[in-house]
């Protein structure tokens, strides 16, 4: 039997004993070497050669991932490794380091149960180590602490130790301090902060890997002045040897990380809104492989032979080849084709996968990542809570007609595997639009598609997305359909930041049950009477029926819902998205005749109520903006804050940090396009920066009109505004 | 001067001779054909038939473009025309209006339409039908299944007895018109064994009356369009002997009074 095969079977073996399950992901800032140690956890665990891990990037699937060296996708591997004498199956998740994909990191967090935190010891901790720490704790993902890279203070800093003491305990504290902040309103998360005492901190090298915590010094016998000598004098092999990093962090993660048994039953609750005296809830706490089945697909990949595979956690009962399951929010259901587990890149088809497993199966053709796939029909899992509404857009156009039909699938395909990317199909003119969370994201959803697929494509100037918001109430507006037999009666106010965050983050949504929605609308600070009204969330808006016992207006009432949306769709100012409006809608009257009150008088007549009623509120726009964080040497400091004020922006601060500058600002997302190239020839190539997106703004009055008559030009509209827009 | 004038069922020769009349002497003459239509004829037939050139206009062009009609009505006599009887079924009165609004005289010329003709073909006495609905075509309104407003219409009207024209769809710009037995599927959803009447082509030379299940009569066919359904309440007795009699059907399914 081959060496591979015995991995598979004591896998499969493994997977039935949920005690004996880790299911973990590792998370960084970008660089900080969350994929070579990864592969170093593979190398320890041989799944793959020792020689070539660091070089190999098991993890790094994609093609145009290891050439950027950075890792896109969450790619799912499965390792074995003993820890006191028991057999432990280890489900690792990948997850992507730059916060454009911060969609896949949260999808990624909510199969696992514990993450492991890499930290780069000469950067500290980052922005995106509290990005992704944050988005860990919230799904009630423990974490533990490895500071990677410590060979670097050895022999390349050359710091004494207690130089370097200092510097890694700064980084636990700081660590720590975010792990404190983010939980202290947690209930169901106790004391999650880190320590070297406990054994939940491990240091090393995953470039030379070897690794070391409290646990590790007790059983090799080597202390940090033993390793220092060995680092010191180049001995890394032996090093490796006698205290290789995989034991290390493997130990760790067994030791430290929960079990799906222990962890279910917490985790449950947070991210499931269901029943909980159900028989469901029970199988899912108790992680009972024979109970109805629960699949929560966090990733849709593509395989050249199999096709579309969704991959996630089986929260309740085993998934098995046949079965017929629900999948969230469509109608009917898929028939599972075949199940498997993750070795290393590949896939390993497998009998059944039970509860408690990471889990890659083919069939589920209606499945995109973040549905909940089921054996019953279930309240779905909570919207998967993320920020991701995209900010910039791209044309895609195929360079030759005969790849036309291929690349629409293929987008459609590039939508499904991740959901913060939106996709507008233009089959008329073939010109499709792509939107994301950033440049690099667009770029590189568009080189998979070039290389990957093999289809050239041209591609538009990067374009910006707006919001249009307005700014206070309006009066009660009148709508009047065209054969001015139907009324309607509209007012609007601008919504609290409370409650357009509380729909941000699925907190409330139409999904789930109304009593629940009611709730959370309430606990955001919306009226009680109001929040038993409420007729739709669209976007970050809300409509209100104030309407009382009006004839015929259910059976028109999604048409009036279609004439809103078009017109929140589309804002009165350049046709941008309007947000935050909460929208009330007082009386109605309507033809006797269904025939009179269709969609061609009722649309148009919601439509234009609703952006009269906006413009009264002095609707504006609202443009995208990003935080800047760039960390350069202390004399290219002017050039790059330059860059940030040269921008439209501003910055915030600047202080020192070990021996660079940082400097921290925020400006406006169309300002950055182009960014990058700038700020490297400004500062010689010296400086690392990191941008995250931080939400709309209203634009200074001074702007408005400029921006506005842009964007229409650039659409095609008409270059006068509505003579009612006088305050612009 | 603005006279509406109806058309009548069928072909150029439905209108009534003082429609004709009337169209011959306009200046101007628009027509609308998206509330209904005259399937036995064309524009240009019209156009040769009355001696005049009819300048057809669309929805927007009627409820949202009315000024160029109001304008010419102003000095001219301008006829405007559709199927049937211009003020039944249609939200016309909205452009009456804004034709007083602005001081311009206004006269109707009936025409015969499908209401009554439901009457006389089914043998049906008009005094005993109670409101009338539209059944629309599903992609058309907002609502799943039968718009609430047609069962209530035809439950409030059977509970006085009374019987219900049920219009069908018509969806002129797309060519598409509902046919009884489309109509019929759809009320067979809620009532599948009550009975009904289809009429179809009324006004034209063959002209076609049939009753029964809806069920059934979703799974028969009527011909060409127009087709109408008529959904009988308590019949009086020469109502039922006129259903047996004109349209063929089943005494026993019928609620005689
Ligand atoms: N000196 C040193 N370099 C490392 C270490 N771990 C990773 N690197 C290097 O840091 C860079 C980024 O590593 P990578 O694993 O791709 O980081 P990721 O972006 O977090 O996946 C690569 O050039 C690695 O070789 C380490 O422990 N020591
Ligand atoms: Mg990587």
């Amino acid at each position: 039997m081959g060496r591979r095969k015995k991995i598979v079977q004591e896998c499969e073996r493994l997977m039935d004993e949920p005690e004996n399950i880790r299911n973990i992901a590792i998370a960084a800032h970008v660089d900080h070497g969350k994929t070579t140690l990864s592969d170093n956890l593979l190398a320890g665990a041989g799944m793959i050669s020792d020689e070539t891990a660091g070089e190999q990037l098991a993890m790094d699937t994609e093609e145009d991932e290891q050439e950027r060296g950075i890792t896109i996708d969450a790619a799912n591997v499965s390792m074995t490794h003993e820890y006191e004498g028991t057999n432990h199956l280890i489900n690792l998740i990948d997850t992507p380091g730059h916060v454009d994909f911060g969609g896949d990191v949260t999808r990624a967090m909510r199969a696992v149960d514990g993450a492991l935190v890499v930290v780069d010891a000469v950067e500290g901790a980052m922005p995106q180590t509290e990005t992704v720490l944050r988005q860990a704790l919230r799904e009630g993902v423990k974490p533990t602490l490895f500071i990677n890279k410590v060979d670097r203070l050895i022999s390349e800093l050359q710091e004494g130790p207690e130089e370097m003491q200092r510097r890694l305990v700064s980084v636990i504290n700081d660590v720590n301090e975010l792990i404190r902040g983010m939980t202290e309103e947690m209930d169901d998360i106790e004391d999650w902060t880190v320590s070297v005492e406990d054994g939940t901190v491990g240091f090393g090298s995953a470039l030379y890997k070897w690794g070391v915590s409290m646990p590790s010094m007790q059983r090799t016998g080597m202390d940090f002045g033993d390793i220092m000598d060995l680092e010191r004098s180049d001995k890394r092999q032996e090093l490796h040897e006698r205290t290789p990093l995989s034991d290390v962090v493997l130990d760790m993660v067994c030791e430290h990380f929960p079990n799906p048994v222990d962890a279910q039953p917490r985790r449950i609750p947070r991210i499931w809104r269901g029943d909980d005296d159900t028989e469901l809830a029970e199988g899912m706490r108790l992680v009972d492989e024979d109970g109805e089945v629960v699949f929560m697909v966090t990733d849709i990949g593509m395989d050249p032979h199999a096709g579309e595979i969704a991959s996630g956690r089986v929260f309740s009962g085993s998934l098995e080849k046949g079965q017929e399951l629900y999948v969230s929010g469509t109608a009917g259901k898929n028939r599972i084709q075949s199940v498997g587990i993750y070795m290393g890149g590949e896939r390993e088809e497998v009998e059944r996968v039970p509860a408690g497993n990471i889990a890659a199966v083919t069939g589920l053709k209606d499945a995109i990542a973040g549905s909940t796939v089921s054996s019953v029909e279930m309240t779905p899992f909570e919207s998967i809570e993320h920020i991701s509404e995209p900010v910039i857009t791209k044309s895609v156009e195929a360079k030759s007609m005969d790849d036309l039909p291929k690349l629409i699938e293929t987008l459609r395909q590039v939508s499904k595997e991740d959901p913060t990317i939106q996709i507008e199909i233009n089959e008329e003119t073939g010109e499709h639009l792509i939107s994301g969370q950033g440049e690099l994201h667009l770029e590189v959803i568009t080189q998979r598609i070039e290389k990957n697929q093999g289809i050239p494509v041209n591609t538009g100037e990067p374009i910006v997305v707006y919001r249009e918001q307005p700014q206070e109430p309006s009066d009660e507006i009148e709508g009047i359909s065209p054969n001015r037999h139907n009324r309607f009666y509209v007012s609007i106010e601008p919504m609290s930041d409370e409650l357009v965050e509380a729909i941000q983050l699925g907190e409330a949504s139409m999904d789930m049950p109304e009593q629940e929605r009611r709730e959370a609308l309430q606990n955001a600070g919306m009226e009680k009477d109001d929040s038993q009204e409420v007729e739709h969330i669209h976007g970050t808006n809300i409509l209100i029926d104030d309407t009382k016992g009006i004839q015929h207006l259910n059976e028109t009432m999604e048409l009036v819902i279609e004439g809103f949306e078009d017109a929140l769709n589309n804002g009165p100012l350049a046709n941008e998205p309007v947000q935050g409006t909460l929208i009330r809608l007082h009386d109605a009257r309507l033809h006797e005749d269904t025939i009179h009150r269709g969609p061609a008088q009722v649309i148009p007549a919601t439509r234009n109520a609703l952006h009269n009623a906006l413009i009264d509120g002095r609707i504006k726009m609202l443009e995208p903006m990003q935080d800047v964080r760039i960390d350069v040497p202390n004399d290219h400091m002017g050039a790059a804050s330059g860059e940030i004020q040269g921008r439209r922006g501003r910055v915030d601060d600047m202080y020192q940090e070990g021996d660079l500058m940082v400097v921290e600002g925020i400006a406006p997302v169309g300002e950055m396009i182009g960014f990058a190239s700038d700020i490297r020839s400004a500062t010689e190539g010296r400086a690392s920066w990191n941008t995250e997106n931080a939400g709309f703004e209203v634009m200074s009055d001074s702007l408005q009109r400029e921006k506005i008559m842009e964007i229409r030009e650039r659409k095609g509209m008409k270059l006068e505004l509505p003579e009612i827009i006088q305050y612009i | 001067m603005l006279t509406f004038i109806g058309l009548g069922l069928y072909d150029e020769r439905s209108i009534t001779v003082e429609g004709r009349e009337a169209l011959r002497a306009a200046d101007r003459a628009y027509a609308e054909f998206y509330t209904s239509e005259l399937l036995g004829t064309t524009v240009a037939d019209l156009e040769s038939a009355h001696d005049v050139s009819i300048e057809v206009r669309d929805r927007a062009g009627v409820e949202r473009e009315p000024e160029e009609m109001l304008a010419a009505a102003e000095s001219e006599d301008v006829a405007f025309l559709t199927a049937g009887d211009t003020m039944i079924s249609t939200t016309h009165v909205d452009l009456r209006l804004r034709a007083h609004d602005r001081g311009i005289e206004t006269r109707v010329i009936h025409g015969v339409t499908a209401q009554t003709a439901a009457s006389s073909l089914t043998g049906l006495q008009n005094y005993r039908f109670g409101k009338a609905t539209t059944l629309p075509f599903p992609y058309a309104h907002g609502a799943d299944g039968l718009p609430a407003s047609v069962t209530e219409t035809i439950d409030a009207n059977r509970a006085d007895g009374l019987h219900t024209v049920v219009y069908l769809d018509i969806k002129a710009e797309r060519g598409e018109y509902m046919t009884a037995d489309t109509g019929a599927e759809l009320l067979a959803d809620v009532y599948p064994e009550l009975v009904g009447v289809v009429v179809a082509r009324a006004g034209s030379p063959a002209p076609l009356v049939a009753a029964g299940r809806m069920r059934e009569l979703a799974e028969r066919s009527f011909g060409d369009p127009l087709h109408l359904l008529v959904v009988p309440g308590e019949c009086h007795l020469l109502e039922a002997d006129a259903l047996v009699e004109l349209a063929g059907a089943e005494e026993d399914a019928l609620d005689v009074a």
